[in-house]
């Protein structure tokens, strides 16, 4: 009866005119931002930040949501008609979704994808509003233990689940932690690393590294791949001559598909670290073993491009639970949202629920009709995002760059940030360049105080054993969890390898 | 050049680590543990492992070569630096301008009215956008624009 009375008043937040009005703006810059290739919603939203300040924070918070999940629609409409993913969570979809443009069934793949995603994101919120209370509950009995291996967990799998060298994402991870430490030690009042610069006493804000890494640095990426060049010259133009819509038979074949990668992508999300691009790539993995036509696959088999479609949308469903219940992001996008909720005073932890429910509450509810908008924009406004799609890519990327360096000063009128910016989008280029892992930074930087703080009063607790986190049934069990995630993720790579 | 960064942050994670033990204390003053625990950790593991994958680096000796549009990038990040550079003297809005003029003159050539009109229009509508609508910082030079 809580969960009805609590989903209600959600509701009565979410459906006031100017929170629609938010939400309405939300989902059509996450898509905006999904096809940009290059500009991630991290950095869209932390660039978007201070255009919230004047906004309830409900509002605000419903806006960059939908921010964040409706990127993941908007990415894969370049996975289908480019070829180039618009988010890295995306990339499955290309592919058999491009393969699918090609034979002429480009309308039938994107509409399948609407679908897919919808009913994927849709999924995810259902179960986000059936478990995030009992896991907001379960929180509460958390103590420093279970949060450190909470963090290590999120880092862990972050690393191992994203390919690429292990050890440069270790790397990336323990630079991010470093940078975390910056600033005055808050248990002793000791200044760390501050040079005697009264701008470092406060640390390191990860605002402007976030907009540097994941905006600049992926930008000057796409102009040294050429994206400037190339831009938009491979896209399937939608052909008016065949069906745009799917046939029954396409919905029909890929109803378990549907089904299947929901679900992963909800327990994917739901993990620390793993997020939408592990639960699409894994998704896509689960659809070639079980089919019966795996021949089929990376040829155009509907399947292929539904169940990771699906899966990415209700892992960035899944994700909102620990950040909602733990107060723990599990990726570089909900790292920003972590920041957004704190610059509006709210603490998302395991009291939020029960502390804001018409926030908390808000937010879920707003999901719902986020999904049907994103569902309708999806298949009716294709011919609008396709047009985006052709803006060049030359003229594009200048603007975008105008709005990180403005955004950037704009959070704190900060001119020595905004060089932070610049020297974080040179560090990100580089990272790039050579296989290191921004994500990873990012995470590590935005926990790593969490991480270190928890470690401390763990150790204070246990009078410097280490042996507490295996006495603790939580901790045990999420010792568990962290440990099947790795060793998944070592088998899922040599899988990669091997194929 | 994948060596060269490695040894990059293998420098910088040095000067961590050192600044970690020589000038941070292990304990507190109430005998806990001290503001060197955490960084003295993430140091010693961080120079470890850059070793290590330098190491691994410098035995495949790869060398890479660079990609056709290096210098667009190096164009490009030169623009973006001296865009920030600018803004504490000319302001945000001029410096948008001049920067939109010269990247564009730079990446779309020969469309010298497109980037006119591109030039002065969209960084007066971020301008209005961030500074009247939001009423957000935007940087002030020797102009007050």
């Amino acid at each position: 009866m809580d969960l009805f009375a609590n989903l209600l008043l959600g509701f009565s937040v979410a459906v006031s005119p100017l929170n629609l009005a938010y939400l309405f703006a939300g989902v059509m810059i996450g898509m905006v931002v999904g096809i940009i290739p290059g500009f991630g919603p991290a950095a869209a939203l932390a660039v978007l930040l201070p255009v919230t300040f004047g906004m309830e924070p409900a509002g605000a918070v419903i806006m960059l949501a939908a921010i964040y999940y409706g990127s993941q629609y908007g990415g894969t409409i370049t996975s289908i008609l480019l070829n180039t993913p618009g988010e890295s969570s995306t990339v499955a979809s290309t592919f058999d979704g491009y393969p699918l443009a090609q034979q002429g069934r480009a309308g039938p793949a994107l509409v399948m994808q609407a679908v897919a995603s919808f009913a994927g994101g849709t999924l995810g919120v259902v179960l986000i509003t059936l478990l995030a209370p009992p896991f907001s509950q379960l929180a509460r009995s958390f103590g420093p233990p279970e949060f450190f291996l909470l963090v290590v967990m999120g880092l862990s799998t972050l690393i191992v689940m994203l390919g690429g060298n292990w050890r440069l994402g270790l790397i990336s991870a323990l630079v991010g932690l470093a940078l975390g430490t910056v600033g005055v030690d808050l248990e002793t009042g000791n200044s760390r690393f501050t040079f005697g610069s009264a701008e470092m006493i406060g640390g390191i804000d990860f605002i402007p590294i976030a907009i540097g890494l994941f905006g600049l640095g992926e930008l000057y990426y796409a102009f040294y791949s050429g994206l400037h060049v190339t831009g938009t010259g491979g896209i399937v133009q939608l052909q008016k001559e065949r069906p745009f819509w799917p046939t029954l038979r396409d919905y029909a074949e890929t109803r378990w598909a549907l089904a299947r990668g929901s679900l992963l992508g909800f327990v994917v999300g739901v993990l620390p670290g793993a997020g939408a691009t592990v639960a699409s790539l894994m998704s896509y993995s689960l659809e070639k073993s079980v089919s019966k036509t795996p021949e089929n696959f990376g040829k155009g088999a509907m399947a292929g491009l539904v169940g990771p479609e699906a899966a990415n949308n209700a892992a960035s469903s899944g994700a909102m639970v620990p950040l909602l219940t733990l107060g723990i992001p599990g990726s570089a996008a909900t790292a920003v949202l972590l920041a957004a909720f704190v610059l509006w005073g709210l603490t998302p932890g395991p009291l939020l629920m029960a502390q804001k429910p018409e926030f908390a509450w808000g937010l879920i509810a707003s999901m719902y009709l986020g999904n049907m908008a994103l569902l309708a924009l999806n298949i009716f406004a294709i011919p609008l995002f396709v047009q985006m799609i052709k803006l060049p890519y030359r003229i594009l990327a200048p603007a975008v760059i105008l709005v990180c360096t403005i955004g950037t000063y704009s959070v704190n009128g900060s001119i020595v940030e905004t060089w932070l910016m610049f020297g974080a989008g040179l560090v990100g280029f580089f990272m790039k360049l050579h296989g290191f892992s921004p994500a990873a930074l990012v995470l590590a930087l935005v926990l790593g105080p969490l991480a270190e703080q928890s470690l401390r009063q763990t150790l204070a607790i246990s009078r410097g054993s280490f042996g507490i986190f295996l006495e603790r049934p939580v901790s045990l069990a999420i010792l568990g969890i962290t440990l099947t995630m790795l060793v998944a993720g070592i088998a899922m790579r040599r899988a990669r390898r091997q194929d | 050049m994948r060596a060269g960064f490695l040894a990059g942050v293998l420098l910088l994670a040095g000067g961590y680590t050192w600044i970690a033990f020589a000038e941070l204390a292990w304990l507190s003053s109430a005998g806990r543990l001290g503001p060197a625990f955490f960084p003295r950790i993430i140091g010693v593991a961080l120079v470890a492992l850059c070793a290590w994958s330098l190491a691994a680096e410098l035995r495949h000796d790869a060398r890479e070569r660079l990609a056709e549009f290096w210098r667009v990038t190096l164009v490009l990040a030169l623009l973006s630096g001296l865009f920030v550079a600018a803004l504490d003297v000319l302001g945000g809005l001029v410096s948008m301008i001049a920067y939109m003029a010269a990247t564009l003159a730079f990446l779309n050539r020969r469309r010298h009215w497109q980037n006119a009109l591109l030039a002065v229009l969209l960084p007066l509508a971020i301008y209005l956008l961030f500074r009247v609508w939001l009423n957000a910082a935007v940087p002030r030079g020797l102009l007050p624009f």
